[in-house]
């Protein structure tokens, strides 16, 4: 499930590379990186809360547009008014990125482990029915 | 069955994946590749810089690029004269003047006999003396020129009036490029007479002789070879020629 994203991402990539819409040229790229930051963090999110249980397509989705913009605009913003706020954005994103991603991983490995348990469970109770079939 | 199918439903998979789409899109467009490298590296912290364009910023092929194309510009424009001259013998006249004013200006590649004078640093250099500087290079240069030599290029780069020679960090510069050691240095002039001049007692090379590796300096006599034709920059900003009266 996890890998329909990431597949996405790959393909948006594609896609960008064989339209040739990029690679922006001068200042726009740092300010387009913080938004990529943000994006990423969202899209990050949006998985942590799939997984909790808790995801809302809009708030995801206008969560994802705003914030990317946001980014951008402040990243821009910040520049202008001799303020290094792209470095701000990159850390706290960046900060958000990982702690999401420890949270995912988390999921997953709890996820993971649950399975092997409940499988170990499953193949004992066979085996003591089995046992007991064989006893009687 | 899927050991990571959950109880959760697994409604955020598609707006995530369209985002995700989005995304990727965006990360390309943000990419620092080749074509953006040298428009966005002074836009980037310089440690960030240094990893990402280190290596990659290939300033030295794109001087030689450059500099290919004046040399064929150059060429070009010789023959241009040359064909405008075949008409009249004034202009014939001019024109030999002209190519004559651009041997001598080191504009034209050059052939004749003279000596290869290669400088190299000593294996394993500790002390500063065992490695070639710039100062050894402009000497040997001046001797050089001081001995009768016509046309002078190091490492491929010819030398002309305004040569300079520079260290720059560690790397000595040949009218701003930098050039690597071994630092050939060719002449054109009388063999002979060349090659006295730099084996003189006490001259420039004994200098770097005496630091105790001979190998540091080899000079060979070359019958033929040819120096290119000056690659730098000619034009003027503050200089005027002063008018000379006609009577």
């Amino acid at each position: 499930m996890i890998l329909v994203p990431i597949i996405a991402v790959l393909a948006g990539f594609a896609l960008s590379a064989i339209l040739k819409l990029g690679p922006v040229t001068g200042t726009a790229g740092i300010y387009l990186g913080v938004a990529c930051l943000a994006g990423l963090d969202t899209m990050f999110g949006g998985i942590r809360s799939g997984m909790e249980g808790k995801f809302q397509n809009d708030v995801f989705i206008s969560g994802f547009i705003v914030n990317v913009l946001i980014a951008f605009s402040v990243a821009w913003m910040g520049d202008n008014i001799g303020q290094n706020l792209v470095l701000v954005a990159a850390l706290v994103f960046g900060m958000r990125i990982f702690s999401n991603l420890g949270v995912i991983r988390r999921f997953v490995v709890t996820k993971w482990h649950d399975e092997l348990v409940r499988r170990r469970e499953q193949a004992e109770k066979a085996a003591q029915t089995q046992n007991s079939q064989a006893n009687s | 069955m899927n050991p990571f199918k959950s109880r959760i439903t697994e409604n955020w998979v598609m707006p995530v994946s369209a985002m995700g789409f989005v995304l990727g899109i965006l990360l390309h467009v943000t990419w620092i590749t080749q074509n953006t490298r040298s428009g966005r590296l002074n836009t980037l912290d310089p440690d960030m810089a240094k990893r990402i364009g280190s290596g990659s910023l290939d300033l030295l092929s794109e001087v030689q690029r450059v500099s290919q194309e004046v040399a064929k510009l150059r060429e070009e424009n010789t023959k241009l004269q040359n064909a405008m001259s075949n008409t009249t013998g004034q202009t014939k006249l001019l024109n030999e003047t002209l190519q004559e004013a651009k041997e001598f200006a080191g504009l034209t590649a050059l052939e004749g006999p003279g000596l290869r004078v290669t400088l190299r640093d000593a294996a394993g250099a500790e002390s500063g003396n065992q490695i070639i500087h710039d100062v050894d290079v402009l000497k040997v240069v001046n001797e050089l020129w001081a001995a009768g030599a016509e046309a002078i290029s190091v490492n491929g780069h010819r030398i002309v009036g305004k040569s300079s020679f520079r260290c720059v960090g560690p790397v000595i510069h040949v009218d701003n490029i930098p050039i690597a050691p071994p630092v050939v240095v060719r002449a054109i002039g009388d063999p002979g007479t060349l090659r006295g001049a730099l084996t003189l007692p006490l001259g420039v090379l004994a200098e770097i002789r005496s630091t105790g590796d001979p190998s540091m300096v080899a000079i060979d006599t070359v019958e033929q070879q040819v120096l290119p034709a000056y690659t730098g920059g000619t034009a003027r900003k503050y200089g005027k020629t002063v008018e000379v009266e006609t009577k």
